[in-house]
């Protein structure tokens, strides 16, 4: 006789002479919204209504499953099963992990039923359990390929496992072989996850390798995760393509919603080779992955996806997939919680997080998606592990890459190395970030202490780029030789390529931004990961844009500043600040609210309801809470230049400042703005400005809380509100001077530099050389408002500013 | 597709290019689509690359 099941009715047969055998998935608690609903409602009736209805669209078999947090499920399997019994002319799938409510169903059950399922993921407990328990009442089991070590990911795995369970169920518990179904388990091929491209191809092996050795056996699939993150039209595709793919390789019955399944006749040729070449991994030469290929074909088809599929009936998989894309943190907890009883932790996270997570980073290289989205992705994701991890054993979580993270000595900007730290940690790898200002050596006996496979190293400013060349050589003497990865704005791959690579023996990479970080620990992890390597003969020089003018009139007058000294300025009101706040550097360039692809309305549209109002909260918020302490330390002082020097004149002594001269024409130099003594001498005007420390430690509090979004919009909004605060005080040194005209303050003109003068920030392009900042310190004290210097002469806190203030009609920003 | 003549935005300082004006400070004369730009041009009050720039039309 044929391996059957039945129902008090009727006999069916497992495998189908046109398989596979049809298991109808809609009665489900987990995965139906609306079967859920109504069992929460105890509408029994109208639940066993979902059931009886599959049947009419051409499912052999029901599951059933009532398992929810908060149910009683043993009253209500066992009611539904009594309900089913009767109404049903199909078998029935019990639908349960627990030992004793498949025990009290197979006992009420008048037929053959299927059991779903068992596992080895207690090491072997229930399972002895249950297949007793089939044997005794002639019952069918479906085995999941789950061991302690999680799910099988690879096929060599899916065997091992499925022939653990059979030595247990069969050789062990006198289960016939054809009384078990195995069920190799899939995962997405819609993340994008590299490590997931060839789910498909190790799933289908899988059910070829089960079929082959363990003769007998019979094979099951749910089929709907191969295409978790894609589009409802074009999953519907992707499952009916893999189903037929799977049935060819040997699968006997499929978990499916009946309702969607398209017969492969009914596909085009063009769909079904797009669907097969992303199922197959297959890379066509000169086109794009095929994850690509298959998601742009797909996209201009209209979904006309009902409301059954795009939110209420998706799976708890699914839903937590999407919690993550749509940084949705709501529910978090109740989800999980469902989850877990499906799944381990450790699994939830690799299995669902990760690649979720993957699949929003694919999309912001896309440009589909913007920062502050992918940030809010991090947080559910960090919600998530933080909920899942009092159920994991700490050995789980530390078999990942592990990553040493520092900004370096002197240098106290953090946001790049904590952004950093967001992606990578939230991509499942092990970081430890140790802070800013970390000495070499620090950094050393920590990388030797955690074991770090790799190290990224990040700094702001000119001296920092610095400090990460002169450091190289330590690191090698030191004997370590795992990868260093370098970030930060004044990097260029040529100078890592040119000054770092050649002083350390293992690989040195430039990384543009988070991602860039994300993507090397990857190629890392791949075996791929190479030196940044840098060709002048092709590189492109950026131009140097400027004045090209190099005579320089000497005959503009001095004009006779207030006062001269120094003086501190700490009553400003923060609401000057706001009219110069540069909203477009804030909004695109901080915050990273780019428009990109997006249409000028769509981009009008997303300004108006979603920037604007978190900025005008910010405004309301930290004047409300003090945050914005604007003060400042500035003066005039008489002076002349000396070829490239500025020499200042202050409490009595000389000071001089040197500034760099640009190497090719027109030769600019900072001093060339200011007169020689034998023509009379000068004067210049120097500031300091601060918004204070209190922003910068409410940034670090959301950092610490991981409000990962709003810590980028905070940090962001306090660098423009400090640069507000110079161009504010700028403007009013040149009124000081008179040379202000009659112009009113605007943005644009501190855009454009349309007034005359300008203001050279130290560290900045024009003097990229912090060094000034020492005899600056001598005169204008600002240790008196707050402000101190790093080791490398940085400003503490990072909300401060400074600069040389030039009257000159001809003085405007240059590089050199 | 933004048009030709669109005017584009430094998403590092706000400098806006102006195609009808060109950019005096690199040598780009006036009636130059943002597209035209040659590939080593920066911004020129920020030095940003092109990549920084984002429509604004």
């Amino acid at each position: 006789m044929k391996p059957s099941v039945s129902s008090l009715y009727q006999a069916v047969e497992l495998q189908q002479e046109i398989p596979p055998l049809l298991i109808g998935e809609r009665a489900n608690a987990n995965g139906s919204k609306k079967f859920r609903e109504l069992l929460l409602a105890n509408d029994y009736e109208s639940c066993l209504k979902i059931a009886v209805e599959q049947e009419a669209k051409g499912a052999h078999v029901i599951d059933l499953c009532t398992a929810y947090a908060g149910r009683d499920e043993m009253a209500d399997l066992t009611t539904l099963v009594h309900m089913c019994a009767s109404s049903l002319k199909a078998p029935l799938m019990i639908d349960s992990t627990t030992p004793a409510c498949i025990e009290a169903c197979l006992r009420i059950y008048p037929g053959r039923a299927i059991v779903n399922s068992i596992n080895l993921e207690d090491g072997g407990v229930n399972i002895r359990r249950i297949c007793r328990a089939a044997k005794k009442y002639g019952a069918v089991v479906v085995a999941l390929t789950i061991d302690e070590q999680g799910m099988a990911m690879t096929s060599g795995d899916k065997l091992r496992i499925a022939k653990a369970i059979h030595a247990i169920a069969v050789d062990e518990c006198g289960l016939r072989p054809h009384d078990l179904l195995f069920d190799c388990l899939t995962f997405t091929v819609g993340s994008g996850d590299d490590t997931l491209r060839d789910a498909a191809i190790q799933t289908l092996e899988g059910i070829r390798r089960i079929k082959a050795e363990l003769p007998g056996c019979l094979t099951v699939l749910g089929l709907s995760n191969i295409s978790f993150g894609l589009a409802p039209q074009a999953r519907r595709i992707l499952n009916s393509v893999f189903l037929h793919e799977a049935v060819a390789a040997g699968l006997d019955a499929a978990i499916v919603d009946v309702a969607k399944i398209v017969p492969l006749a009914r596909i085009s040729q063009e769909d079904r080779q797009v669907s097969l070449d992303l199922l197959q991994n297959r890379q066509v030469a000169g086109e794009k992955d095929p994850l690509m290929r298959f998601i742009e074909h797909f996209s201009s088809r209209s979904a006309a996806a009902t409301d059954e599929e795009q939110g209420a009936a998706r799976t708890p998989e699914e839903q937590l997939f999407h919690k993550v894309m749509d940084g949705d943190k709501q529910d978090l907890d109740d989800l999980l919680a469902i989850l877990r009883e499906r799944f381990k932790a450790v699994d939830i996270i690799n299995q669902i997080l990760v690649p979720a997570m993957r699949h929003v980073g694919v999309l912001f290289g896309k440009g589909e998606i913007l920062l502050p989205f992918v940030l809010q992705s991090a947080e559910v994701m960090k919600a998530s592990v933080t909920l899942l991890e009092t159920y994991m054993d700490k050995a789980e979580g530390a078999a990942t890459t592990a990553i040493l993270l520092a900004t370096v000595q002197g240098d106290v900007h953090d946001i790049g190395k904590n952004l950093v730290d967001i992606i990578l940690s939230n991509n499942g790898y092990t970081v430890h970030n140790i802070g800013i200002k970390v000495p070499a050596e620090t950094i050393i006996e920590k990388a030797k202490e955690v074991r770090a496979d790799l190290i990224g190293l990040s700094g702001l400013l000119v001296k920092s780029a610095m400090v990460m060349q002169e450091s190289m050589g330590q690191y090698r003497e030191a004997g370590l030789t795992v990868p260093i990865l370098l970030g930060g704005a004044a990097l260029t791959p040529k100078f890592v390529a040119e000054s770092c690579v050649p002083h350390y023996p293992g690989p040195v990479v430039y990384c543009a931004d988070a991602f860039a970080g994300l993507k090397a620990v990857q190629e890392f992890e791949a075996g791929t990961l190479t030196a940044t390597t840098y060709d002048s003969a092709t590189a492109v020089q950026p131009m140097k844009p400027g004045i090209k003018v190099a005579e320089i009139d000497r005959t503009n007058p001095v004009p006779a500043p207030p006062f001269f000294g120094q003086r501190y300025v700490t009553e400003i009101d923060p609401a000057v600040l706001f009219p110069l706040v540069n909203m477009q550097a804030l909004f695109r360039g901080r915050w990273g609210y780019r428009r990109g692809k997006m249409g000028a309305g769509e981009y009008a549209n997303l300004i108006q309801d979603t920037v604007r109002p978190l900025y005008e909260e910010l405004v309301r918020r930290s004047l409300a809470e003090g945050w914005i302490q604007p003060k400042v330390s500035y003066g005039y002082f008489p002076c002349y230049s000396e070829e490239d020097t500025v020499v200042v004149a202050a409490d009595g002594l000389e000071h001089r400042f040197f500034f760099p001269r640009q190497a090719e024409a027109p030769f600019l130099c900072i001093a060339d703005y200011f007169k020689t003594a034998k023509a009379g001498g000068d004067i210049a005007g120097f500031f300091i400005v601060t918004i204070g420390k209190r922003m910068g430690e409410e940034a670090a509090r959301l950092y610490q809380a991981n409000a990962y979004r709003d810590y980028l919009l905070l940090h962001g909004f306090s660098v423009e509100l400090t640069d507000a605060l110079a161009e504010y005080w700028h403007g009013v040194m040149r009124r000081e001077m008179g040379i202000d005209g009659q112009r009113r303050h605007e943005l644009h003109g501190a855009i454009t530099q349309d007034y005359q003068g300008s203001r050279y920030g130290f560290g900045y392009p024009a003097c990229p050389d912090l060094e000034a900042h020492q005899p600056l310190f001598a005169f204008l004290k600002p240790e008196a408002i707050g402000i101190s210097l790093t080791e490398n002469m940085q400003m503490v806190p990072e909300q401060t500013t400074s600069a040389i203030v030039a009257h000159h009609p001809q003085a405007k920003y240059f590089a050199v | 597709m933004e048009t030709q003549n669109g005017r584009y935005i430094c998403v590092n300082c706000g400098y806006v290019y102006d195609p009808a004006l060109g950019d005096a400070m690199n040598a780009i004369s006036p009636e130059t689509a943002f597209a035209e730009l040659p590939e080593p041009w920066v911004c020129p009050m920020c030095y940003a690359t092109r990549d920084q720039f984002d429509p604004l039309d």
